[in-house]
């Protein structure tokens, strides 16, 4: 039975809410203007995912639950005054951070300091309209959608900049200085990453991307362990969070850019910089991680459940290593993404080509190669990574981890001199 | 930043107000881009004229004011104190009193290093989940101090012969209790840190004091022993019968920031054997001798000194027959530790100086008194 | 595409990327000159949006706002005194004249041009780019790799310093 409003005949098809709406488009655009159409899907589009994912995920997983699950591995409970289980904290720190009074510093530039805010925000909402949640759910499918990904995400820095800059602090303009320098250096192996997936899914479109992996059972996590890797890694330093956070580095520069800001101005930034790393777990879950897809699971389960779930496991591991690692200095993290991680990726680069001019160069069996590569990469991606850390001189056992014992006080003692 | 690029230098002001100074403490910093090249220490945002105050004041009633100076270790400075005027008065302490003095001084010493290492990590990076962990074990030091003389932090719990009151009979097992869970606490604390690369990257190397330049600075503590210097004055001067326990001194390797804490996670493990001893052995009899409340020491000058949590703190007491002192002093580990602070920073970037002044361990209570 | 949104989309666009573009020029203040050369760089990229060139768009945000601005953010961060105004300068006549040869240039360009309308996409996929790069065109690119290359090399050279050559040569 054909389902009028539907673009589907199976009723339970809804689990795609694209098939729920894309007929309600259609009706619009046949019927009333078609201009009112063109103005609508997005707008049902943003709305959507707002509703159905961003929003709720900003509260309860990037607020609430990062500082609950921070609060436990700081053997803490974290938030658990307001409401049930603290539940309604998010929305009592939002209730607070609007009460309190936005400074604009005399001697800054107010105009840059309190458009940098809102230049903040745009990106951040910009970036959900090429993530796909589902076969028809996707605000833009366009067929550029990784690029439009590595551009849209580089606007934020300019706008932490700009606070930085129009603050008129030192410890701000460190933050900027610090961002703006650590932003080009990570751009370069993160997009050398993005580049062998798009190489091997033939595809730059995230879409095409996701389709790719459901169509070969595989997830490019796992096909290419390395991008995956130097994804987070760069990711996490764009992000800013630890152990990558110079341009905020609480215990060295205050709070970075952000040192002036207070009220809501500064909640953007905070509510945002949750946003942007939503973003990127959702991009991580569907470039590398099968997206929307799972293994036919995705039959069952609403497509946009899957995604969201992935997207929410990815972002744990930005508050994981939030909660345990230390921080880089700025010179050490140039270093690291220049001499470590720009020839390891290009290492990988070389070896998914091969791979990938392999694989297309095969006739039977293509499924079975692709477990094989996985295997070999997964091994690679050990080798490689031990061979150049040793190369650049990496050895653990080189140095004592334990202070020495003398029985008795005495003057200097060399470090050559038997104790104990 | 190479020297070809050229930058103006520029002050930076680090603190009064600034999260990683421990307390109202500035460094006026000249940096060049990120490179510290010039740094001045500005303090004195805490002085309370501790020592011009003591001089008012019965010898008993300056106890408290002990506890004010480094308030994260009360127990040592009032320790110290006591010392001072039972050496100038020559008053003896009963073995119950020393060993009580022992245990409380080695928690102390736990508690505090607790402290240090955890704000030490907090500085580097580590997004206050050690300083969590840290605080965890400290405050279970606490309820000890808490169960033995109802404070936590100023304990005041010393007195001149003695101790102020015996240890209540909850006090041995509590302690035996914790004193077993510690060093697993320490083990964890060094998985999570002691081989983290990034902990290492951002503190081995940093902050370097050559054993000269400790020595001549006159540092002491956990900063002159992370240089390999075996100095320790609970064996090089022995107080409180530190002499008959069996303990080790920890000593670094070449004098950096990583050294430093690890001699002080070394440190606590010594403590915690420290402890067990003094539970095992601990003498009967009483708690303290009897000293006049309104006690006039002869004519005369002392010079006591403990190995502090932080170094050597010590006290110079001159006495002219009078209720109070004449003259009043105090060493202050931190103060002098803090002296190698240029030495340590300029050169190397804005970071690494929030990692070195957290590896000081700076009390600004005691700097400032 | 058609219907009143992409003109209207053109006219919004347009006047971003000229006001902004005017602003490069009027604004004293350079920080906020470069803001404004941004503006103007994601303006064009709007429009080589409308013009069906999505890869030349991202390119453009990439490569301008997302690089090439950024750097100049960080030469202005290391200049002395970059927030001084960007008062009167000697050069001005002789940029006055560089200004109006080039709007001459341009005019003439723009009048001699044949502005055809097409009505399909031109077809301007990142595939079709790619082939003509490295079969039609891959000796201008290698050229422009090479030439890239040299000028990373030399970067590097000028700015290392006499200490870390002779580091360099015990290594």
């Amino acid at each position: 039975m054909a389902l009028p409003m539907l673009a589907t005949d199976n009723w339970y098809d809804i689990r795609d809410l694209a098939n729920l709406t894309n007929p309600l488009l259609d009706f619009v655009g046949d019927n009333i203007s078609s201009e009112l159409a063109y103005i609508l899907g997005p707008l049902i589009g943003f709305i959507a995912s707002f509703l159905i994912f961003v929003l709720p995920s900003q509260l309860y997983v990037g607020v609430y639950g990062e500082r609950k699950l921070i609060g436990r591995i700081q053997s803490r409970l974290g938030p658990n005054r307001v409401g049930p289980f603290g539940l309604i904290q998010p929305i009592a720190d939002a209730i607070k951070l609007m009460q309190k009074e936005a400074l604009t510093p005399k001697l800054g530039d107010p105009i840059i300091m309190n458009l940098a805010p809102i230049i903040f925000v745009a990106p951040a909402v910009l970036l959900f309209a090429v993530i796909p949640f589902g076969p028809n759910m996707i605000v833009a499918n366009v067929n550029v959608g990784l690029l439009y990904f590595l551009a849209v995400s580089s606007l934020p820095v300019l706008a932490a900049f700009m606070a930085g800059w129009g603050s008129n602090n030192k410890y701000s303009l460190f933050g900027a200085m610090r961002i703006v320098a650590m932003s080009i250096s990570y751009e370069v192996p993160l997009v050398l990453a993005l580049l062998g997936v798009a190489l091997f899914t033939d595809s730059l479109s995230l879409q095409g991307m996701v389709l790719w992996q459901k169509e070969w059972d595989i997830w490019v996590g796992f096909l290419m362990p390395i991008a995956f890797v130097i994804y987070f890694i760069c990711v996490s330093a764009e992000l800013n969070r630890t152990p990558t956070d110079i341009a905020e580095a609480e215990s060295e520069i205050v709070a970075g850019y952000l040192t002036e800001y207070s009220g809501m101005k500064w909640g953007l930034f905070y509510g945002m910089d949750i946003g942007y790393a939503l973003a990127a777990s959702a991009f991580a879950a569907t470039v590398f991680l099968g997206g929307w897809s799972m293994f036919g699971l995705d039959k069952f389960i609403p497509p946009w459940l899957l995604l969201v779930v992935k997207t929410h496991l990815f972002y744990m591991l930005f508050i994981w290593t939030r909660g345990t690692l230390p921080r880089l200095r700025i010179d050490q993290l140039m270093a690291f993404a220049w001499k470590f991680m720009l020839p390891v990726a290009l290492a990988n680069l070389l070896l998914v080509a091969t791979e990938r001019m392999l694989w297309v160069d095969a006739f039977d069996s293509k499924q079975a190669m692709l477990y094989v590569f996985m295997i070999v990469n997964i091994a690679a991606a050990v080798g490689i990574v031990y061979v150049w850390a040793r190369f650049l001189g990496y050895d653990p056992d080189s140095q004592p981890t334990k202070a020495r014992l003398v029985k008795e006080a005495g003057g200097y003692v060399p470090v050559g001199r038997e104790v104990r | 930043m190479t020297d070809t690029i050229k930058s103006e230098p520029f002050v930076l002001n680090i603190g009064p107000q600034h999260p990683s100074t421990h307390g109202v403490f500035r460094i006026k910093a000249t940096v060049d881009g990120e490179k510290v090249i010039d740094a001045e220490m500005v303090m004195g945002y805490l002085h309370r004229s501790m020592e011009k105050l003591a001089e008012e004041r019965t010898y008993v009633q300056n106890i408290p004011f002990t506890d004010r100076t480094d308030y994260l270790s009360s127990m040592s400075n009032n320790l110290g104190y006591c010392l001072a005027v039972e050496k100038l008065a020559g008053i003896d302490v009963p073995d119950r009193g020393n060993a009580i003095r022992v245990i409380m001084a080695e928690f102390q010493r736990l508690a505090s290093h607790c402290m240090a290492v955890g704000a030490f990590t907090n500085d580097t990076g580590a997004w206050q989940t050690p300083v969590m962990w840290c605080f965890r074990e400290r405050e279970k030091i606490l309820d000890l101090f808490e169960m033995t003389c109802g404070a936590r932090l100023t304990c005041n719990y010393m007195r001149i012969g003695g101790v102020a009151f015996d240890l209540p009979a909850s006090f041995v097992p509590a302690a035996r209790k914790l004193v077993q869970t510690l060093p697993g606490f320490i083990d964890e604390m060094e998985s999570l840190l002691v081989a983290n690369e990034i902990f290492i990257v951002r503190t081995r190397g940093v902050g370097v004091l050559t054993p000269e330049m400790a020595t001549n600075a006159s540092l002491s503590g956990p900063m002159l022993r992370g240089s390999g210097i075996a100095w320790d004055l609970r064996k090089a001067d022995s107080y409180c019968g530190y002499d008959k326990y069996d303990f080790e001194i920890p000593i670094g390797y070449r004098g950096d920031s990583y050294d430093r804490f690890l001699v002080r996670l070394e440190e606590m493990r010594q403590s915690v054997k420290i402890i067990k001893q003094a539970l095992d052995g601990l003498p009967g009899g009483p708690h303290s001798t009897q000293v006049p409340l309104a006690l006039r020491p002869p004519k005369g000058e002392a010079y006591a000194r403990v190995e502090g949590p932080r170094g050597e703190l010590g006290y110079y007491v001159v006495s002219d027959e009078g209720p109070s002192p004449h003259r009043f002093h105090i060493r202050p580990p931190s103060f002098i530790n803090l002296s190698a602070l240029k030495e340590m920073t300029v050169g190397g970037s804005v970071a690494d100086a929030i990692v070195v002044l957290g590896s000081i361990d700076i009390v600004v209570g005691e700097i400032d008194r | 595409m058609e219907g009143s949104g992409p003109v209207i989309a053109f006219w919004m666009l347009a006047a971003v990327t000229l006001v902004a573009a005017g602003g490069v020029l009027v604004s004293r203040n350079l920080l906020h000159a470069v803001l404004f050369l941004i503006l103007a760089f994601i303006g064009v990229a709007g429009h080589f949006v409308l013009l069906s060139a999505e890869f030349l768009a991202m390119a453009q945000v990439i490569i301008y706002v997302g690089a090439i601005s950024v750097l100049v953010l960080f030469a202005i961060l290391l200049t002395p005194r970059a927030s001084r105004d960007n008062g009167e300068t000697k050069a001005f006549p002789f940029g006055a004249l560089l200004a109006i040869a080039l709007a001459a240039v341009f005019l003439f360009v723009i009048n001699d041009t044949d502005w055809r309308t097409v009505s399909e996409s031109p077809g301007l996929a990142p595939e079709a780019l790619g082939e003509a790069l490295l079969t039609t065109w891959v000796l201008p690119f290698e050229i422009a790799s090479v030439l890239l290359t040299a000028a990373l090399v030399g970067s590097i050279m000028l700015a290392r310093t006499a200490e870390e050559e002779a580091e360099d040569a015990l290594a």
